[in-house]
Protein backbone atom coordinates (compact mmCIF):
# COMPACT_ATOMS: atom_id res chain seq x y z
CA UNK A 1 0.00 0.00 0.00
CA UNK A 2 2.87 2.32 1.07
CA UNK A 3 4.74 1.57 -1.50
CA UNK A 4 1.87 1.91 -4.20
CA UNK A 5 1.79 5.05 -2.64
CA UNK A 6 5.75 6.24 -3.40
CA UNK A 7 5.31 5.18 -6.64
CA UNK A 8 2.47 6.91 -7.45
CA UNK A 9 3.67 10.26 -6.04
CA UNK A 10 6.91 9.64 -7.77
CA UNK A 11 4.78 9.66 -11.25
CA UNK A 12 3.53 12.75 -10.24
CA UNK A 13 6.61 14.49 -9.10
CA UNK A 14 7.93 13.07 -12.60
CA UNK A 15 5.35 14.55 -14.85
CA UNK A 16 5.20 17.68 -12.67
CA UNK A 17 9.21 18.02 -13.54
CA UNK A 18 8.50 17.37 -16.84
CA UNK A 19 6.41 19.96 -17.71
CA UNK A 20 8.38 22.39 -15.70
CA UNK A 21 11.45 21.52 -17.81
CA UNK A 22 9.32 21.57 -21.16
CA UNK A 23 8.22 25.19 -20.25
CA UNK A 24 11.64 25.85 -19.48
CA UNK A 25 13.11 24.67 -22.70
CA UNK A 26 11.18 26.87 -24.92
CA UNK A 27 12.20 29.81 -23.15
CA UNK A 28 15.77 29.89 -23.12
CA UNK A 29 17.28 28.88 -26.92
CA UNK A 30 17.94 32.18 -29.12
CA UNK A 31 17.15 33.36 -31.50
CA UNK A 32 13.79 31.46 -31.26
CA UNK A 33 12.93 28.23 -33.52
CA UNK A 34 10.29 29.26 -35.58
CA UNK A 35 7.05 27.06 -36.50
CA UNK A 36 6.45 27.59 -40.18
CA UNK A 37 2.85 26.02 -41.50
CA UNK A 38 3.61 25.72 -45.17
CA UNK A 39 1.99 24.00 -47.89
CA UNK A 40 2.74 20.18 -48.67
CA UNK A 41 4.09 20.86 -51.77
CA UNK A 42 7.30 22.62 -49.72
CA UNK A 43 8.06 19.56 -47.95
CA UNK A 44 11.66 18.85 -49.50
CA UNK A 45 12.03 22.37 -50.70
CA UNK A 46 11.95 24.34 -47.41
CA UNK A 47 14.17 21.84 -45.00
CA UNK A 48 16.93 22.53 -47.54
CA UNK A 49 16.70 26.49 -47.27
CA UNK A 50 16.33 26.49 -43.28
CA UNK A 51 17.00 23.53 -41.52
CA UNK A 52 16.53 24.51 -38.34
CA UNK A 53 13.24 25.55 -38.32
CA UNK A 54 10.33 23.36 -37.28
CA UNK A 55 7.94 22.72 -39.97
CA UNK A 56 4.36 21.37 -40.28
CA UNK A 57 3.25 20.41 -43.58
CA UNK A 58 0.09 19.78 -45.10
CA UNK A 59 -3.25 20.83 -47.09
CA UNK A 60 -2.26 25.26 -47.21
CA UNK A 61 -6.64 25.24 -46.56
CA UNK A 62 -6.03 23.23 -43.68
CA UNK A 63 -2.86 24.98 -42.14
CA UNK A 64 -4.87 27.98 -42.68
CA UNK A 65 -7.85 26.64 -40.72
CA UNK A 66 -5.24 25.73 -37.93
CA UNK A 67 -4.30 29.26 -37.81
CA UNK A 68 -7.65 30.63 -37.49
CA UNK A 69 -8.52 28.23 -34.68
CA UNK A 70 -4.91 30.04 -32.63
CA UNK A 71 -2.23 27.08 -33.16
CA UNK A 72 1.13 28.93 -32.12
CA UNK A 73 2.30 29.14 -35.69
CA UNK A 74 4.90 31.96 -36.69
CA UNK A 75 4.79 31.79 -40.23
CA UNK A 76 2.28 30.59 -42.93
CA UNK A 77 3.44 29.44 -46.29
CA UNK A 78 0.30 28.55 -48.47
CA UNK A 79 0.35 27.13 -52.33
CA UNK A 80 -2.02 30.18 -53.31
CA UNK A 81 -2.17 33.71 -52.59
CA UNK A 82 -6.09 33.68 -51.57
CA UNK A 83 -5.66 32.15 -48.34
CA UNK A 84 -3.15 34.11 -46.77
CA UNK A 85 -5.06 37.17 -48.16
CA UNK A 86 -7.74 36.12 -46.20
CA UNK A 87 -5.94 35.47 -43.06
CA UNK A 88 -4.77 38.93 -43.82
CA UNK A 89 -8.07 40.54 -44.19
CA UNK A 90 -9.06 38.92 -40.75
CA UNK A 91 -6.27 40.62 -39.18
CA UNK A 92 -4.08 37.00 -38.23
CA UNK A 93 -1.22 37.79 -40.46
CA UNK A 94 1.07 40.57 -42.22
CA UNK A 95 1.07 41.17 -45.41
CA UNK A 96 1.82 38.12 -47.57
CA UNK A 97 4.29 38.06 -49.63
CA UNK A 98 4.70 36.25 -53.03
CA UNK A 99 8.17 34.06 -52.86
CA UNK A 100 8.18 31.85 -55.75
CA UNK A 101 5.98 29.89 -58.35
CA UNK A 102 4.77 26.03 -59.76
CA UNK A 103 3.12 24.59 -61.99
CA UNK A 104 -0.24 21.74 -62.79
CA UNK A 105 1.39 18.56 -64.43
CA UNK A 106 -0.62 15.59 -64.67
CA UNK A 107 1.40 12.56 -63.57
CA UNK A 108 0.26 9.06 -64.09
CA UNK A 109 2.59 5.22 -62.80
CA UNK A 110 5.86 5.32 -64.30
CA UNK A 111 5.59 3.36 -67.69
CA UNK A 112 2.31 5.08 -68.09
CA UNK A 113 0.30 1.42 -67.61
CA UNK A 114 -2.93 3.09 -68.93
CA UNK A 115 -1.51 4.52 -71.93
CA UNK A 116 -2.38 8.27 -71.43
CA UNK A 117 -1.33 10.79 -73.96
CA UNK A 118 -2.03 13.66 -72.08
CA UNK A 119 -5.09 15.34 -70.36
CA UNK A 120 -7.33 15.03 -73.40
CA UNK A 121 -7.68 10.88 -72.66
CA UNK A 122 -8.48 11.45 -69.33
CA UNK A 123 -12.47 10.94 -69.68
CA UNK A 124 -11.77 7.36 -70.92
CA UNK A 125 -14.01 5.01 -68.48
CA UNK A 126 -12.99 2.82 -65.90
CA UNK A 127 -10.14 5.67 -65.63
CA UNK A 128 -9.21 6.47 -61.71
CA UNK A 129 -8.37 9.49 -61.05
CA UNK A 130 -7.54 11.76 -57.93
CA UNK A 131 -7.15 15.11 -57.58
CA UNK A 132 -7.05 17.79 -54.83
CA UNK A 133 -10.43 18.36 -53.06
CA UNK A 134 -12.17 21.78 -53.22
CA UNK A 135 -10.63 24.54 -51.08
CA UNK A 136 -7.18 22.26 -51.17
CA UNK A 137 -5.25 24.75 -53.17
CA UNK A 138 -3.86 21.91 -55.70
CA UNK A 139 -7.89 20.90 -55.91
CA UNK A 140 -8.85 24.20 -57.03
CA UNK A 141 -6.25 24.61 -59.62
CA UNK A 142 -7.21 21.17 -61.03
CA UNK A 143 -10.96 22.60 -61.10
CA UNK A 144 -9.73 25.20 -63.15
CA UNK A 145 -7.53 23.55 -65.78
CA UNK A 146 -10.56 20.65 -66.07
CA UNK A 147 -12.38 23.64 -66.52
CA UNK A 148 -10.61 25.16 -69.07
CA UNK A 149 -10.46 21.94 -71.04
CA UNK A 150 -13.99 21.07 -70.73
CA UNK A 151 -13.55 18.40 -68.59
CA UNK A 152 -15.46 19.81 -65.49
CA UNK A 153 -17.24 16.53 -64.94
CA UNK A 154 -14.17 14.55 -64.09
CA UNK A 155 -14.59 15.87 -60.88
CA UNK A 156 -17.75 13.84 -59.92
CA UNK A 157 -15.67 11.65 -61.46
CA UNK A 158 -12.94 11.07 -59.50
CA UNK A 159 -11.71 8.00 -57.45
CA UNK A 160 -10.74 10.12 -54.57
CA UNK A 161 -10.26 13.96 -52.77
CA UNK A 162 -7.30 14.31 -50.94
CA UNK A 163 -6.19 16.58 -48.59
CA UNK A 164 -3.39 17.61 -49.86
CA UNK A 165 -0.82 17.63 -53.16
CA UNK A 166 1.64 14.98 -51.80
CA UNK A 167 -1.52 12.51 -50.93
CA UNK A 168 -2.24 12.46 -54.64
CA UNK A 169 1.23 11.69 -55.33
CA UNK A 170 1.14 8.70 -53.47
CA UNK A 171 -1.94 7.78 -54.48
CA UNK A 172 -0.10 7.54 -58.08
CA UNK A 173 2.84 5.90 -57.11
CA UNK A 174 1.38 3.37 -55.48
CA UNK A 175 -0.85 2.88 -58.36
CA UNK A 176 -4.05 2.88 -56.62
CA UNK A 177 -4.88 5.47 -59.30
CA UNK A 178 -4.25 5.92 -63.00
CA UNK A 179 -3.66 9.56 -62.84
CA UNK A 180 -3.68 13.05 -60.79
CA UNK A 181 -2.76 16.56 -60.88
CA UNK A 182 0.15 17.31 -58.87
CA UNK A 183 2.84 20.26 -59.02
CA UNK A 184 5.80 19.84 -61.02
CA UNK A 185 8.22 20.02 -58.24
CA UNK A 186 6.03 17.09 -56.85
CA UNK A 187 6.55 15.49 -59.42
CA UNK A 188 10.39 15.99 -59.91
CA UNK A 189 10.52 14.96 -56.32
CA UNK A 190 9.42 11.58 -57.03
CA UNK A 191 11.36 11.06 -60.47
CA UNK A 192 11.35 7.57 -62.20
CA UNK A 193 8.23 7.32 -60.05
CA UNK A 194 6.16 8.67 -62.57
CA UNK A 195 5.08 9.80 -66.07
CA UNK A 196 4.21 13.41 -66.15
CA UNK A 197 2.39 15.14 -68.94
CA UNK A 198 2.61 19.10 -69.23
CA UNK A 199 -1.01 20.65 -69.49
CA UNK A 200 -1.87 22.47 -72.07
CA UNK A 201 -0.09 26.27 -71.88
CA UNK A 202 -4.00 27.79 -72.27
CA UNK A 203 -5.29 25.71 -69.28
CA UNK A 204 -2.16 26.11 -67.17
CA UNK A 205 -3.44 28.34 -64.34
CA UNK A 206 -1.34 30.42 -61.88
CA UNK A 207 0.02 28.95 -59.22
CA UNK A 208 2.14 31.40 -56.65
CA UNK A 209 3.30 30.62 -53.57
CA UNK A 210 2.59 33.29 -50.94
CA UNK A 211 3.91 33.48 -47.73
CA UNK A 212 3.30 35.68 -44.37
CA UNK A 213 4.26 36.02 -40.52
CA UNK A 214 1.42 34.98 -37.96
CA UNK A 215 0.19 38.03 -35.72
CA UNK A 216 0.62 38.00 -31.90
CA UNK A 217 3.30 35.02 -31.55
CA UNK A 218 6.00 35.61 -29.89
CA UNK A 219 8.50 35.51 -32.91
CA UNK A 220 6.90 37.97 -34.62
CA UNK A 221 9.73 39.76 -35.67
CA UNK A 222 12.09 37.05 -36.29
CA UNK A 223 9.07 35.71 -38.58
CA UNK A 224 8.93 39.00 -40.38
CA UNK A 225 12.94 38.65 -41.24
CA UNK A 226 12.20 34.60 -42.53
CA UNK A 227 9.37 35.36 -45.03
CA UNK A 228 11.30 38.18 -46.35
CA UNK A 229 14.79 35.73 -46.66
CA UNK A 230 12.30 33.59 -48.80
CA UNK A 231 12.39 36.23 -51.20
CA UNK A 232 16.29 36.43 -51.36
CA UNK A 233 19.15 35.01 -53.32
CA UNK A 234 20.26 32.23 -51.37
CA UNK A 235 16.43 31.41 -50.87
CA UNK A 236 15.51 31.60 -54.91
CA UNK A 237 18.46 29.78 -55.79
CA UNK A 238 17.34 26.50 -53.71
CA UNK A 239 13.68 26.75 -54.88
CA UNK A 240 14.87 27.30 -58.08
CA UNK A 241 16.96 23.81 -58.38
CA UNK A 242 13.13 21.99 -56.80
CA UNK A 243 11.80 23.41 -60.08
CA UNK A 244 10.10 25.92 -58.58
CA UNK A 245 9.29 28.89 -61.03
CA UNK A 246 9.98 32.85 -60.77
CA UNK A 247 6.90 34.59 -59.55
CA UNK A 248 4.42 36.20 -61.88
CA UNK A 249 5.18 34.80 -64.90
CA UNK B 1 1.67 15.44 8.03
CA UNK B 2 3.17 13.29 5.13
CA UNK B 3 -0.12 11.55 4.62
CA UNK B 4 -2.43 14.59 3.98
CA UNK B 5 0.30 15.91 1.70
CA UNK B 6 0.48 12.59 -0.38
CA UNK B 7 -3.16 12.36 0.09
CA UNK B 8 -3.67 15.54 -1.72
CA UNK B 9 -1.37 15.13 -4.49
CA UNK B 10 -3.06 11.76 -5.50
CA UNK B 11 -6.22 14.20 -5.16
CA UNK B 12 -4.87 16.55 -7.49
CA UNK B 13 -3.85 13.81 -9.71
CA UNK B 14 -7.13 12.34 -9.99
CA UNK B 15 -8.44 16.16 -10.98
CA UNK B 16 -6.32 16.41 -13.21
CA UNK B 17 -6.44 13.40 -15.08
CA UNK B 18 -10.11 13.37 -14.66
CA UNK B 19 -10.39 17.34 -16.50
CA UNK B 20 -8.14 16.49 -19.12
CA UNK B 21 -9.98 13.47 -20.15
CA UNK B 22 -13.82 15.49 -20.46
CA UNK B 23 -12.41 18.93 -21.13
CA UNK B 24 -12.07 18.26 -25.06
CA UNK B 25 -15.52 16.40 -25.08
CA UNK B 26 -17.32 18.85 -23.40
CA UNK B 27 -15.41 21.41 -25.33
CA UNK B 28 -17.23 20.37 -28.32
CA UNK B 29 -20.50 20.72 -27.75
CA UNK B 30 -19.72 23.82 -25.88
CA UNK B 31 -18.35 26.31 -28.71
CA UNK B 32 -21.31 25.86 -30.57
CA UNK B 33 -24.92 25.92 -29.31
CA UNK B 34 -26.94 22.35 -30.24
CA UNK B 35 -29.60 24.31 -31.75
CA UNK B 36 -27.00 24.69 -34.44
CA UNK B 37 -24.58 21.61 -34.40
CA UNK B 38 -28.16 19.62 -35.01
CA UNK B 39 -28.66 22.24 -38.43
CA UNK B 40 -25.19 21.44 -39.64
CA UNK B 41 -26.08 17.50 -39.51
CA UNK B 42 -28.37 18.29 -42.76
CA UNK B 43 -25.13 19.41 -44.46
CA UNK B 44 -24.68 17.17 -47.44
CA UNK B 45 -21.53 15.88 -46.44
CA UNK B 46 -22.44 15.21 -42.87
CA UNK B 47 -25.62 13.08 -44.41
CA UNK B 48 -23.40 11.54 -46.71
CA UNK B 49 -20.01 10.47 -44.56
CA UNK B 50 -22.92 9.29 -41.89
CA UNK B 51 -24.17 6.99 -45.19
CA UNK B 52 -20.58 5.28 -45.97
CA UNK B 53 -19.61 5.02 -41.95
CA UNK B 54 -22.92 3.45 -41.28
CA UNK B 55 -22.98 1.13 -44.51
CA UNK B 56 -19.08 0.31 -44.13
CA UNK B 57 -19.37 -0.89 -40.76
CA UNK B 58 -22.25 -2.96 -40.48
CA UNK B 59 -20.32 -4.53 -43.75
CA UNK B 60 -17.66 -4.82 -41.52
CA UNK B 61 -18.89 -5.77 -38.29
CA UNK B 62 -21.54 -8.72 -40.91
CA UNK B 63 -17.51 -9.97 -41.61
CA UNK B 64 -16.19 -9.99 -38.18
CA UNK B 65 -18.91 -11.57 -36.53
CA UNK B 66 -19.38 -14.01 -39.12
CA UNK B 67 -15.79 -15.17 -39.66
CA UNK B 68 -14.65 -13.45 -36.02
CA UNK B 69 -17.18 -15.97 -33.92
CA UNK B 70 -16.12 -19.24 -35.58
CA UNK B 71 -12.67 -19.14 -35.41
CA UNK B 72 -12.60 -17.28 -31.48
CA UNK B 73 -14.49 -20.72 -30.90
CA UNK B 74 -11.80 -23.12 -31.92
CA UNK B 75 -9.19 -20.56 -30.80
CA UNK B 76 -10.88 -20.69 -27.56
CA UNK B 77 -11.71 -23.99 -27.10
CA UNK B 78 -8.73 -26.13 -29.26
CA UNK B 79 -5.71 -26.73 -27.61
CA UNK B 80 -2.83 -26.88 -29.90
CA UNK B 81 1.31 -26.15 -29.89
CA UNK B 82 1.77 -22.41 -31.25
CA UNK B 83 -2.03 -21.10 -29.94
CA UNK B 84 -0.92 -18.51 -27.39
CA UNK B 85 1.41 -16.86 -30.43
CA UNK B 86 -1.76 -17.29 -32.50
CA UNK B 87 -3.80 -15.84 -30.40
CA UNK B 88 -0.99 -13.17 -29.96
CA UNK B 89 -1.13 -12.62 -33.45
CA UNK B 90 -4.73 -12.00 -34.13
CA UNK B 91 -4.11 -8.97 -31.21
CA UNK B 92 -1.60 -7.46 -33.06
CA UNK B 93 -3.94 -5.15 -35.39
CA UNK B 94 -4.98 -3.75 -31.96
CA UNK B 95 -1.96 -2.16 -30.75
CA UNK B 96 -1.03 -1.41 -34.44
CA UNK B 97 -0.44 2.18 -35.52
CA UNK B 98 -3.45 2.99 -38.00
CA UNK B 99 -0.93 4.63 -40.59
CA UNK B 100 0.95 0.98 -40.39
CA UNK B 101 -2.57 -0.90 -41.30
CA UNK B 102 -2.86 1.05 -44.46
CA UNK B 103 0.82 0.49 -45.19
CA UNK B 104 -0.21 -3.57 -45.11
CA UNK B 105 -3.54 -3.32 -46.88
CA UNK B 106 -1.68 -1.70 -49.33
CA UNK B 107 1.28 -4.04 -49.60
CA UNK B 108 -1.22 -6.60 -49.58
CA UNK B 109 -4.51 -5.72 -51.61
CA UNK B 110 -2.87 -3.08 -53.24
CA UNK B 111 -2.62 -2.76 -56.88
CA UNK B 112 0.77 -3.68 -57.12
CA UNK B 113 0.64 -5.25 -53.57
CA UNK B 114 0.81 -9.63 -52.83
CA UNK B 115 -2.26 -10.45 -54.14
CA UNK B 116 -2.78 -7.21 -56.09
CA UNK B 117 -1.78 -9.44 -59.55
CA UNK B 118 -4.59 -11.98 -58.61
CA UNK B 119 -7.16 -9.67 -58.12
CA UNK B 120 -6.65 -7.95 -60.56
CA UNK B 121 -6.84 -11.12 -63.10
CA UNK B 122 -10.28 -11.32 -61.32
CA UNK B 123 -11.15 -8.17 -62.63
CA UNK B 124 -11.02 -6.50 -59.23
CA UNK B 125 -9.30 -3.71 -57.92
CA UNK B 126 -9.67 -2.55 -54.38
CA UNK B 127 -7.73 0.38 -53.87
CA UNK B 128 -10.17 4.23 -53.40
CA UNK B 129 -13.16 1.64 -53.32
CA UNK B 130 -16.06 1.07 -50.43
CA UNK B 131 -14.98 -1.92 -50.60
CA UNK B 132 -11.58 -0.83 -48.92
CA UNK B 133 -13.15 0.86 -46.44
CA UNK B 134 -14.83 -2.20 -45.54
CA UNK B 135 -11.42 -3.82 -45.24
CA UNK B 136 -9.86 -1.35 -43.48
CA UNK B 137 -12.72 -1.05 -40.49
CA UNK B 138 -13.04 -5.06 -40.38
CA UNK B 139 -8.85 -4.97 -40.33
CA UNK B 140 -8.20 -2.64 -37.56
CA UNK B 141 -11.63 -3.20 -35.66
CA UNK B 142 -12.06 -7.02 -35.63
CA UNK B 143 -9.15 -7.97 -33.22
CA UNK B 144 -11.41 -6.27 -30.32
CA UNK B 145 -14.45 -8.74 -30.94
CA UNK B 146 -12.05 -11.66 -31.31
CA UNK B 147 -10.25 -11.00 -28.37
CA UNK B 148 -13.71 -10.64 -26.13
CA UNK B 149 -15.13 -13.65 -28.03
CA UNK B 150 -12.22 -15.80 -26.96
CA UNK B 151 -12.03 -14.64 -23.67
CA UNK B 152 -16.28 -15.30 -23.30
CA UNK B 153 -16.21 -18.72 -24.99
CA UNK B 154 -13.62 -19.88 -22.74
CA UNK B 155 -15.80 -19.31 -19.68
CA UNK B 156 -18.09 -21.76 -21.32
CA UNK B 157 -18.37 -24.87 -18.90
CA UNK B 158 -17.27 -27.63 -21.04
CA UNK B 159 -19.07 -30.08 -18.53
CA UNK B 160 -22.38 -28.24 -20.03
CA UNK B 161 -21.17 -28.81 -23.33
CA UNK B 162 -20.37 -32.40 -22.35
CA UNK B 163 -24.32 -32.37 -20.99
CA UNK B 164 -25.68 -31.32 -24.71
CA UNK B 165 -23.83 -33.65 -25.83
CA UNK B 166 -24.90 -36.78 -24.10
CA UNK B 167 -28.18 -35.81 -24.02
CA UNK B 168 -28.08 -36.47 -27.62
CA UNK B 169 -27.26 -32.94 -29.49
CA UNK B 170 -24.73 -32.39 -32.12
CA UNK B 171 -22.22 -30.38 -32.28
CA UNK B 172 -23.68 -27.83 -34.23
CA UNK B 173 -26.91 -27.92 -32.34
CA UNK B 174 -25.34 -27.71 -29.01
CA UNK B 175 -22.94 -24.53 -30.35
CA UNK B 176 -26.08 -22.78 -31.58
CA UNK B 177 -28.42 -23.59 -28.49
CA UNK B 178 -25.87 -24.10 -25.69
CA UNK B 179 -22.37 -22.58 -26.10
CA UNK B 180 -24.05 -19.39 -27.93
CA UNK B 181 -26.66 -18.55 -25.58
CA UNK B 182 -24.26 -18.79 -22.58
CA UNK B 183 -21.52 -16.36 -24.15
CA UNK B 184 -24.24 -14.06 -25.68
CA UNK B 185 -23.28 -11.40 -23.30
CA UNK B 186 -19.62 -11.34 -23.98
CA UNK B 187 -19.95 -11.11 -27.45
CA UNK B 188 -22.20 -8.43 -27.94
CA UNK B 189 -19.97 -6.71 -25.87
CA UNK B 190 -17.11 -7.42 -27.91
CA UNK B 191 -19.17 -6.63 -31.04
CA UNK B 192 -20.16 -3.09 -29.45
CA UNK B 193 -16.45 -2.58 -28.85
CA UNK B 194 -15.28 -3.58 -32.18
CA UNK B 195 -17.92 -1.43 -33.72
CA UNK B 196 -17.02 1.49 -32.07
CA UNK B 197 -13.55 1.21 -33.21
CA UNK B 198 -14.26 0.88 -36.79
CA UNK B 199 -16.23 3.54 -36.62
CA UNK B 200 -13.70 5.89 -35.67
CA UNK B 201 -10.90 3.94 -38.35
CA UNK B 202 -9.09 6.89 -40.23
CA UNK B 203 -5.61 6.06 -40.75
CA UNK B 204 -5.90 2.93 -42.69
CA UNK B 205 -8.74 4.13 -44.81
CA UNK B 206 -7.80 7.57 -45.78
CA UNK B 207 -4.26 5.76 -46.96
CA UNK B 208 -5.94 2.52 -49.00
CA UNK B 209 -9.27 3.66 -49.54
CA UNK B 210 -8.81 7.10 -49.94
CA UNK B 211 -11.55 9.72 -49.56
CA UNK B 212 -14.03 10.35 -51.91
CA UNK B 213 -17.74 12.47 -50.87
CA UNK B 214 -20.60 9.73 -50.51
CA UNK B 215 -18.28 6.75 -51.75
CA UNK B 216 -14.80 6.38 -49.24
CA UNK B 217 -15.54 9.42 -46.76
CA UNK B 218 -16.71 8.17 -43.51
CA UNK B 219 -17.15 10.91 -40.91
CA UNK B 220 -13.63 11.06 -39.53
CA UNK B 221 -11.99 11.60 -42.77
CA UNK B 222 -15.26 14.44 -43.42
CA UNK B 223 -14.11 15.79 -40.26
CA UNK B 224 -10.53 16.11 -41.48
CA UNK B 225 -11.41 17.29 -44.66
CA UNK B 226 -14.05 19.96 -43.53
CA UNK B 227 -11.56 20.90 -40.69
CA UNK B 228 -10.19 23.56 -43.39
CA UNK B 229 -13.36 24.35 -44.85
CA UNK B 230 -15.95 24.86 -41.83
CA UNK B 231 -15.22 24.24 -38.06
CA UNK B 232 -18.66 24.15 -37.23
CA UNK B 233 -19.40 20.72 -39.50
CA UNK B 234 -16.40 19.60 -38.44
CA UNK B 235 -17.78 20.19 -34.74
CA UNK B 236 -20.97 18.87 -35.31
CA UNK B 237 -19.88 15.43 -37.13
CA UNK B 238 -17.38 15.37 -33.74
CA UNK B 239 -20.24 15.84 -31.38
CA UNK B 240 -22.26 13.05 -33.61
CA UNK B 241 -19.28 10.47 -33.02
CA UNK B 242 -19.26 11.43 -29.69
CA UNK B 243 -22.93 10.47 -28.70
CA UNK B 244 -22.71 7.40 -31.07
CA UNK B 245 -19.36 5.98 -29.08
CA UNK B 246 -20.98 7.19 -25.91
CA UNK B 247 -24.05 5.79 -26.78
CA UNK B 248 -22.03 2.19 -28.01
CA UNK B 249 -20.46 1.71 -25.13
CA UNK B 250 -23.32 2.41 -22.08
CA UNK B 251 -24.65 -0.24 -24.01
CA UNK B 252 -21.72 -2.32 -23.68
CA UNK B 253 -21.69 -1.95 -19.87
CA UNK B 254 -25.27 -2.81 -19.89
CA UNK B 255 -24.75 -6.09 -21.90
CA UNK B 256 -21.73 -7.09 -19.52
CA UNK B 257 -23.87 -6.45 -16.23
CA UNK B 258 -26.29 -8.51 -17.92
CA UNK B 259 -23.85 -11.87 -18.66
CA UNK B 260 -23.91 -14.28 -16.06
CA UNK B 261 -21.22 -13.57 -13.43
CA UNK B 262 -21.59 -16.48 -11.09
CA UNK B 263 -21.15 -19.78 -12.90
CA UNK B 264 -24.53 -20.90 -11.19
CA UNK B 265 -26.48 -18.77 -13.14
CA UNK B 266 -25.07 -20.39 -16.18
CA UNK B 267 -27.54 -22.76 -16.19
CA UNK B 268 -30.59 -20.76 -15.80
CA UNK B 269 -28.78 -18.71 -19.02
CA UNK B 270 -28.84 -21.85 -20.97
CA UNK B 271 -32.31 -23.27 -20.44
CA UNK B 272 -34.08 -20.32 -21.05
CA UNK B 273 -32.89 -19.86 -24.08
Amino acid sequence: MRRRRLALLGAVAALAAAIAGAALATRSSSPPRLTVFAAASLTDVLPRIDARERYSFGGSNALAAQVQQGLPADVFASANVTLPDQLYAAGLVDKPVLFTANALVLITRKGNPSRLHGVYGLDRPGLKIVMGAAGVPVGDYTRRVLARLGLSDLVARSASQETDVREVLGKIVLGEADAGFVYATDARAVKGEVAVFAIPPNAQPKVNYAAAAVNGGPNEAAAEAWVKRLQGRAAQKKLRAAGFLRTGR
Amino acid sequence: MRRTLAGALVFAATAVALAFLLFPIVAIFARVPPGRLVAQLSNPVVADALVVSLKTSAIAQALVLALGTPAAFVLATRRFPGRPLVVTLTELPLVLPPAVAGIGLIAAFGRFGLLGGTLSTLGIRLGLTQAAVVLAVAFVSSPLYLRQAIATFETVDPDVVAAARTLGAGPARTFFRVVLPLARGGLAAGAALSFARGLGEFGATIMFAGSLQGVTQTLPLAIYTEFAVDFDVTLAMSALLVVVSAALLVALKVTLQWQPSRPTSRFLFATSS
